[in-house]
C-alpha cells in the first residue's frame, strides 16, 4: 500500500489535513506527502510524530518527499522503546569480552566488529550491569581510542567497566587504563555468578 | 549527538579504504555499524561532522568509492529520528 499526497502549492494546514486523512484510512502502508516549503514539511513531521509513525525525507530541488510508514510494527517498536527507556541498566546482564578483536579470521575485520559492537552497546538500552575485559581485550580499555570513548559513555550511564589486572600486567599496560577499574579473578567470578545472563565475546 | 552525518557503503572493503583516507587527512570521524534507520543490511558507515561534507564528497569521487548514500539523522522528540538523504 503506497499513497501519494501531492500538497505542493497548498496553504497550511491543508498538507497536514490531507496527510492525516490518508494515514487514518490505512492500517499499515506508506504515505508519501510532497510539499514545497520548509514550514509545511515541519508541520507534517509534527503530525508524523504525534501519530507515532516513521518518516524519511528526500529533498529534490525545492520539493520535500516525506515518506511516512504506518504499521503495527512501528507502534510495537515505539512501545518497546518506552519500556527500555524506563529500565536503563539490566542488573542480570554481564558482557564478557576475551579478545581485542571479534571473531576469528581477519584481525582487521575483527577490530572493526568489536568497535561496532561496543559502539552499539553504548547506543542501546538497557545497558549491561558490567563489562569484563580479559586477555588481549584489555587493549580495548587502554589503547583503542574508539572503544575507550564509547566505554566512557557507558561508564557515565552506570555500567561497571572491569579490566583484569593480571592481563594488564602481562601485556605491560598496567598504568595505561583509560576507563573503568582494574579487577581480579574473584571479582570477575562473582560478577559472572551473580548474573543470569552472560554474553561472551 | 542530536544531529549526525553519516556515509554508508555498499562494501566493507570500500568502507575500510575510505576510513584510511579520512584518517590520513586527520578528519574527526567514527566508523559505526550502519544505523537501522538507513538500511537493515549489516553494513558499515562513517560518522563525520557537517564541516567535512565537501571533503567527503571530493574523496568519494577521487577514490571511486561505492557508497549507498550520505545521510543526515536528526533525533527529534520522544526518541523518533528523522532521516534525510543528502545524496
Amino acid at each position: 500500500m503506497r499513497i501519494e499526497v501531492d500538497a505542493r502549492g497548498l496553504n497550511c494546514p491543508l498538507p497536514v489535513i490531507k496527510t492525516k486523512k490518508e494515514l487514518e484510512n490505512i492500517n499499515d502502508g506508506i504515505v508519501v506527502t510532497i510539499v514545497d516549503n520548509e514550514i509545511a514539511k515541519e508541520n507534517v513531521l509534527k503530525l508524523v510524530n504525534s501519530m507515532k509513525c516513521e518518516s524519511k525525507i528526500n529533498q529534490e530541488e525545492n520539493n520535500y518527499y516525506i515518506e511516512i510508514t504506518k504499521g503495527e510494527f512501528e507502534e510495537l517498536e515505539s512501545m518497546q522503546e518506552e519500556i527500555t527507556q524506563k529500565q536503563e541498566v539490566d542488573d542480570n546482564t554481564v558482557v564478557f569480552i576475551s579478545s581485542n578483536v571479534m571473531g576469528r579470521g581477519s584481525d582487521e575485520l575483527g577490530e572493526i566488529l568489536i568497535n561496532g559492537f561496543i559502539y552499539t552497546l553504548s547506543q542501546t538500552t538497557p545497558y549491561p550491569k558490567s563489562i569484563i575485559f580479559v586477555n588481549s581485550a584489555v587493549k580495548l580499555t587502554t589503547e583503542n581510542e574508539n572503544t575507550i570513548d564509547n566505554l566512557k559513555l557507558l561508564e557515565e550511564e552506570g555500567v561497571e567497566i572491569l579490566s583484569c589486572g593480571t592481563c594488564l600486567d602481562y601485556l605491560n599496560l598496567k598504568n595505561m587504563l583509560k576507563v573503568g577499574q582494574t579487577s581480579n579473578m574473584y571479582d570477575i567470578v562473582e560478577r559472572l555468578r551473580n548474573s543470569s545472563n552472560t554474553i561472551s565475546i | 549527538m542530536h544531529d549526525i552525518y553519516v556515509i554508508s557503503f555498499n562494501s566493507t572493503h570500500h568502507a575500510i579504504r575510505f576510513e584510511k583516507r579520512l584518517k590520513e587527512l586527520e578528519l574527526n570521524i567514527k566508523t559505526i555499524p550502519t544505523p537501522r534507520e538507513i538500511t537493515s543490511s549489516c553494513g558499515l558507515s562513517i560518522m563525520f561532522s557537517k564541516d567535512n561534507i565537501d571533503t567527503i564528497k571530493n574523496n568519494i569521487d577521487d577514490l571511486k568509492i561505492d557508497y549507498y548514500g550520505v545521510f543526515n539523522i536528526k533525533k527529534i522528540d520522544d526518541g523518533k529520528k528523522e532521516l534525510t538523504k543528502l545524496y
